[in-house]
């Protein structure tokens, strides 16, 4: 606890550091529109941590949410393309990630194979489900409606991804945080067996999260085709590490049990502003990515050293 | 001359002092018991004389010479090391490759010939039998223990420290290895005996130390200690360590009764009625399948053949849940891979059987009600502990067995199966958890016990159930159970026994 405590300070003094940053940078940063697209930029990412941040507390994985982001997007525009209403197009792809979860589930909850595994199948395949569907076309056209949800704001300045996101940040970070789900999540994530001998259904909760997981990764996956206007087949394509790394490095154990929903807030806001900041000075998009990794392994060396500092002074007294 | 001699020897960790003042001088080929309540300093001194720990201040002699113990490696060269009750073995590797991994006096090329026979030799020294060249991942904890023995002798031991070295031992491996305690004294060797188990020391010990909180109380030879004196050395008080019987031993109508249970290739024909307010105990070597009856009331590794019935009516339990929908609970004998979360705080493991009660609208947890019900436990049974938000794994055995049984006792069990309830908990907490067991079975719990200590066994039970392999072997009333009776039901010598 107090580990996780210090950790979110950490992270709350890097990202007023990298939000200054940004001010000092370009004084018109601080405009609403512009903190509105910095959110929008990596929207469809932000919302698929949320949920990826109670997998990795359970103690799971789940690679294939880019892969079941690009399969909704692509599965949206070829329904579109061959003529289908959107309304219903965009049921169906919702139903499409259920059925992505659902199958995820199954795999990893009833017939108990690693989710690193199963995920990774899913990953290749939905992908290339996704690319059958789009062959080596873009498929565009979609509906005004569709693509104004994406891309104009809904409620004030708020575009309808954005109101989503915030809403999912509270509505996850409640059930995480207090409710006997949120619990049985965590107590699962440390560690499965006692929460088994302890009553829990252990398969239950990892049915629900993974099914979860596909649906938001389905509905991100219709944000991010509204927000562009037109699908390929690469749509999303390696989005599951960025989204993992912002979980991580808003210091959610990777073995689980650990972790909150503000310090990965704090994660995002951080990678955000970092991203901003070094578009602005000219940094190009790689040396961003290194930036990137170089403090998702900081942020896993830096409690560990911490802690081991701390139990080194201890024996020295 | 004393092989090991701790002069004033001081360790503290942050505020709190583990040692102070400690003084213990080890006699060559003596064995040497050290008993203590957990937390009283006793891996804090194995860690010392092994070189883990540095002393603050203080000398370590070894024959007369005084010695700075910086690392194991060097107190190994010295002639000093320790087993614990979990070996350490490579399992890919033989007995043979196990016992002599640290040895690097061969060079690059193994005279393998030479290295089979020189640890046979070390195996026969120590009066027992293993073949040197069977995998070591096949081996009982008990001839594992027997490796790392003969690793140690392999490097040419002075003093070897057994850490609780029975405490997942059967009673015959238990024979076993003070057999080998004795073997290794009768080397010349001498022998550090860590146990909670006070009929071992008295079996085998030639001298015994008392240390309290981090401080040296007593050294005596054995002859002139009771057990009794012990453990008030131990406590700093006196403890009841003996039965105190509820008076009523209850025959009423059976809450649970089994007949001809059984799980196909593990146990078969367990039956027995056991009424409210009764303490039926399973008695059995390690290996008779105790545990796996328990595991099939809780729904765990359900029961294949035969029935369950609970007042009276026939049950199907397959999942815990419907086990404890029934009233059954379950206090596991593996604390840490099965009982507890140990990086959660207390509270969150006490509510967690019962998180259904805790829940408002929403679902959300009613936080000011957990901490409440946790608080009442802490107060209740007396876990040691400044605030029920410390993490579990932060107690010692005895509170984090407490906390294990709060968390049970919140589900209001009819039916409680407890395994191993005080394996790993010091005197004192062993004291206080059987004045549980007999507190809840005098308010009408039905009580099942599986217990490898039969001096527990005989204590708490009102009849007791031998297993032996997987297998039924006798009930015995309270009244005709003995040690010997329940030892030759055990191990499948009652004919001669009766």
């Amino acid at each position: 606890m107090q580990r996780l405590k210090s950790w979110e300070g950490i992270l709350l003094a890097l990202f007023l550091m990298t939000f200054a940053g940004n001010v000092v940078l370009a004084p018109e940063f601080l405009t609403v529109q512009n903190q509105v697209n910095l959110f929008q930029l990596s929207i469809e990412k932000i919302i698929v941590a949320l949920v990826m941040t109670l997998i990795i507390l359970n103690a799971e994985i789940d690679l294939s949410v880019a892969s079941v982001m690009g399969l909704s997007a692509c599965a949206f525009g070829y329904m579109v393309t061959q003529g289908w209403p959107a309304g219903g197009a965009v049921v169906i792809c919702l139903g499409v990630g259920l059925v992505a979860g659902l199958i995820n589930a199954v795999l990893i909850a009833r017939a108990g194979i690693p989710s690193l595994v199963v995920t990774l199948a899913m990953l290749i395949g939905f992908r290339g489900f996704a690319r059958v569907l789009v062959k080596d076309q873009s498929m565009g056209n979609f509906p005004d409606w569709f693509t104004h949800l994406g891309q104009d704001p809904l409620v004030g300045p708020l575009p309808l991804a954005l109101i989503l996101f915030v809403v999912l940040l509270v509505g996850l970070g409640v059930l995480l945080h207090r409710t006997g789900f949120g619990r049985q999540i965590v107590v699962i994530g440390t560690n499965a067996e006692v929460a088994r001998f302890s009553g829990l259904n252990v398969a239950r909760v990892k049915t629900t999260l993974f099914v979860m997981s596909g649906f938001v990764s389905a509905l991100a996956g219709l944000l991010y085709a509204a927000r562009l206007g037109s699908v390929r087949g690469d749509a999303a394509s390696g989005f599951e590490l960025d989204i993992i790394t912002m979980v991580l490095m808003g210091g959610v154990s990777i073995f689980g049990g650990k972790g909150t929903m503000p310090g990965v807030f704090l994660s995002i806001l951080i990678i955000l502003n970092l991203r901003n900041g070094m578009a602005l000075t000219n940094i190009t998009g790689h040396i961003q990515t290194g930036v990137i990794g170089i403090l998702l392994i900081a942020s896993v060396l830096i409690p560990n050293l911490a802690s081991d500092l701390r139990a080194r002074r201890a024996k020295a007294v | 001359m004393a092989v090991l001699e701790l002069q004033n020897v001081s360790k503290s960790f942050a505020a709190t002092a583990a040692l102070k003042d400690m003084n213990l001088a080890i006699e060559p080929g003596e064995i040497h018991a050290i008993v203590g309540e957990n937390g009283a300093g006793k891996s804090t001194l194995i860690k010392i004389m092994t070189g883990v720990h540095q002393p603050d201040a203080g000398q370590i002699r070894v024959e007369g010479a005084a010695v700075a113990v910086r690392s194991t490696q060097e107190a190994q060269s010295l002639g000093i090391a320790a087993i614990y009750q979990e070996p350490m073995v490579f399992p890919d590797l033989d007995v043979a490759e196990n016992i002599f991994i640290s040895n690097r006096a061969e060079g690059a090329f193994m005279n393998w010939k030479r290295i089979y026979a020189a640890a046979a030799r070390l195996i026969e020294q120590l009066g027992v039998t293993l073949d040197v060249r069977r995998a070591a991942s096949g081996l009982t904890l008990a001839e594992q223990q027997t490796v790392e023995i003969a690793r140690a002798l392999s490097l040419n031991v002075k003093v070897l420290i057994m850490d609780e070295p029975t405490a997942s031992l059967s009673a015959h491996e238990v024979a076993r290895l003070l057999k080998i305690a004795r073997a290794l004294k009768a080397k010349g060797v001498a022998v550090i005996y860590i146990s909670h188990r006070l009929d071992e020391i008295f079996e085998v010990a030639d001298r015994v130390t008392v240390i309290r909180d981090g401080q040296h109380i007593s050294t005596k030879p054995i002859a002139e200690v009771t057990p009794d004196g012990l453990v008030k050395d131990m406590v700093g008080r006196a403890v009841d360590t003996h039965a105190v019987k509820t008076a009523a031993n209850p025959h009423g109508p059976a809450v649970l009764r089994l007949e001809n249970l059984g799980r196909a290739g593990v146990f078969s024909g367990i039956g027995f009625d056991l009424s409210a307010g009764e303490v039926l105990c399973f008695a059995g070597l390690v290996g008779a399948r105790r545990t796996d009856v328990a595991l099939a009331l809780f729904g765990i590794a359900p029961a294949t053949e035969g029935r369950i019935l609970i007042d009276g009516a026939e049950a199907t339990i397959r999942t815990p849940q419907e086990a404890m929908a029934r009233g059954i609970a379950y206090v596991s004998e593996d604390r840490r891979k099965l009982g507890l979360a140990m990086t959660l705080p207390i509270y969150a493991n006490i509510s967690l059987a019962s998180l259904k009660k805790l829940l408002g609208g929403l679902g959300l947890i009613d936080r000011g009600a957990e901490i409440a019900m946790a608080e009442t436990y802490r107060t209740q049974l007396a876990i040691k502990s400044p605030d029920v938000r410390v993490e579990v794994g932060k107690l010692s055995g005895g509170n984090q067995q407490k906390v294990m049984l709060a968390k049970w006792l919140e589900t209001k069990p009819r039916i409680l199966i407890f395994d191993e309830p005080t394996r790993g908990v010091d005197v004192g907490a062993k004291a206080e958890v059987h004045n549980i067991i007999r507190q809840l079975a005098s308010e009408g719990v039905a009580v099942l016990v599986i217990s490898s200590d039969l001096p527990e066994v005989l204590a708490l039970a009102d009849r007791v159930l031998v297993m032996r392999e997987g297998a039924q072997a006798g009930i015995l009333d309270i009244a005709e159970a003995t040690q010997e009776r329940v030892i030759g039901l055990a191990a499948g010598r009652e004919a001669r026994v009766a």
